[in-house]
């Protein structure tokens, strides 16, 4: 692997990190916000609770993306804990090649709900079209699905090669 | 059938739960001859369920006690408080481990963060290896019951989904976990107090009790911002989650300073990999269960388990025996949004109340963390402290009989998980 490809990636996980504590910051200021307008002024923004729906959409594919980098999606993994290293190591690329393949089918999903929501011009609220919220859907499955899939072909061990 | 044998072994091997329960479904759907872009369609509910809110704010507030000096002032200000008690320390830790599992939702944050500063504490005041390591091992998902741990906001979430039962709030879920809860906390102070009959005391000094309540001044506050939030009728449980979340990172950021402003991009990435791996399975478990009840899965279900269980009784002790067995392989979350669907309706079926079952399922749950020979928690305290997972066997034992005779209590004893919400048993 070249060295642009990891100056690529490392940015990559730069932006994403930063997008993550952009959207949580959001979240928190926005919903205080909603109570003081609702306590004080006994007003709201009509527009604050859907962004605020739309953002845990958001925090929840970007964090599923991160916990793929992360390994650390929540698995039994009963058996693996007493495979023998070899054994182990092609149980996990079977295991990474199955939840691509799984990932790309949701991303592949995912686009198409986009393109229907797009195509009958669904609106979340106001003018703003609902394809924009849902686009994280595809987006978010179809980079899970290259991370699985690299670390099945790669291996793991280009996550650590730093 | 070979699909599903397939998938379990899939699962077993390491596969990521979300990918095993996608699969299911798509397979599934795709054998109904349904467009698939439901299984998406149902995983967009996600963003139309205002109360998920409460999850990445309670989650973010969690972390960021736990990155914080937090743990420490909290376990100071219980030691000026109960630490001249017969088996004080012992009570310490158990009242702490609670009230911090029930901001962080037993992701075994509680071993990490707490365990670590009791377990030397506890060690040099007298107790036994074994007695320490199984009490902050155990308390580690001590507190499951107590509001807002996350646990009990995804059964209401689950149970509203499903959409039987009549209206489970999750104000039902937080009042109906108190009773259970104490009285778990309880039978562990009395095993405590029992064991530590030859450990040494620290008079009660009012200049340190003062001193330790100056330190914690500004983290007290926050069971009454949200129990009091949301039983004066302040707040709904989102809102006193976002109040939380603020409250929190201002204390710990910009107070305290102990975590700078730049780490807490970190902090933030570190606690939504946890609500990631939640929501995601949350979602995708939508799909998979609309599924289910297409093909009136739970109805068969229901209709076989009555052809061979009879009474409510028998039922009961079959669900916290299957409960145990699948509290040690399933994480609470997953069990949660994959088990909940299918037995929520055969326990109503028995006239179980579908609070009261949220409530066995949970303290079931909570002692499958340290149920031999695979509860998360015992791997967890084993690589925390350094000692062979057969110790933790050993040393969690008498912990585990005293919460299993709790949750044998609570499984026959509707009126304590349902007094307190006003429903009838």
């Amino acid at each position: 692997m070249s060295g642009l490809f990891y100056r690529v990636r490392e940015l990559l996980h730069h932006i994403e990190k930063g997008i993550l504590a952009l959207l949580l910051t959001a979240m928190v200021l926005l919903a205080a916000l909603q109570i003081l307008m609702r306590n004080i002024w006994d007003s709201g923004l009509p527009w604050a609770d859907p962004s605020l729906r739309t953002i845990v959409l958001w925090l929840a594919m970007m964090g599923a993306m991160a916990a793929t980098r992360d390994h650390s999606h929540i698995r039994i993994d009963l058996l693996s804990r007493f495979l023998p290293p070899l054994a182990k190591g092609a149980s996990t690329r079977i295991t990474n090649l199955f939840t691509g393949l799984v990932c790309g089918l949701l991303a592949w999903h995912g686009a198409r709900f986009v393109y229907f929501e797009w195509q009958d011009g669904i609106m979340v609220f106001g003018n703003i079209p609902a394809w924009y919220a849902e686009s994280i859907i595809p987006i978010g499955f179809g980079v899970m699905a290259i991370r699985f899939l690299l670390d099945a072909v790669i291996g793991d061990q280009w996550e650590e090669q730093e | 059938m070979l699909v599903t044998l397939l998938l379990i072994l899939l699962a077993l091997l390491g596969a990521p739960l979300f990918a095993v329960i996608a699969a299911g479904a798509l397979w599934g759907f795709y054998g109904a001859e349904i467009d698939l872009t439901v299984v998406i369609i149902e995983f967009y509910r996600i963003a139309e369920m205002p109360i998920l809110i409460a999850i990445p704010l309670f989650t973010f507030a969690g972390y960021l006690l736990s990155e914080s000096n937090a743990p420490h002032r909290l376990v100071e200000l219980t030691r000026a408080l109960l630490g001249w008690m017969p088996g004080g320390l012992a009570l310490v830790s158990l009242v702490a481990c609670a009230f911090f599992t029930a901001f962080t939702g037993a992701s075994g944050v509680t071993i990490v963060a707490l365990g670590a500063l009791l377990y030397p504490a506890l060690k040099e005041s007298g107790y036994s290896d074994n007695f320490s390591l199984g009490l902050v091992t155990t308390s580690g998902s001590l507190g499951l019951l107590f509001a807002p741990a996350l646990p009990l906001i995804l059964y209401a979430v689950v149970a509203q989904q499903i959409g039987i039962g009549g209206g489970i709030t999750i104000d039902d879920m937080f009042l109906a976990g108190v009773l259970p809860g104490l009285l778990m906390l309880i039978l562990l102070v009395g095993l405590s107090l029992w064991s530590a009959r030859s450990s040494q005391l620290t008079p009660f000094s009012a200049k340190k009790a003062m001193l330790a309540m100056r330190e914690a001044a500004w983290e007290l506050p926050l069971p009454i911002i949200v129990l009091g939030g949301i039983y004066g009728g302040h707040f709904a449980i989102s809102e006193a989650a976002a109040v939380t979340a603020l409250y929190v990172l201002i204390v710990e950021v910009f107070i305290h300073r102990e975590i700078s402003l730049k780490k807490l991009p970190d902090v933030m990435r570190e606690s939504m990999l946890m609500v990631g791996g939640i929501l995601v399975i949350l979602g995708i478990s939508l799909a998979s269960t609309n599924y289910l009840i297409d093909a009136e899965v739970p109805t068969r279900l229901f209709e076989t388990v009555r052809e061979h269980v009879s009474d409510k009784l028998t039922f009961l002790l079959l669900l916290n025996l299957f409960l145990l067995v699948l509290g040690t392989m399933l994480d609470i979350f997953s069990a949660l949004v994959l088990i909940v669907p299918l037995l929520l309706p055969i326990a109503i079926g028995y006239g179980i109340d579908p609070v009261h079952l949220g409530i066995i399922f949970l303290a079931n749950m909570q002692i499958g963390y340290f149920t031999p020979p695979v509860g998360m928690n015992l791997f967890i305290a084993s690589y925390r402290f350094g000692k062979p997972v057969m110790q933790l066997y050993v040393a969690t034992l008498p912990w585990f009989f005293i919460l299993f005779g709790a949750v044998l209590i609570i499984t026959y004893w509707p009126a304590l998980s349902l007094i307190l919400t006003g429903r009838s048993y």
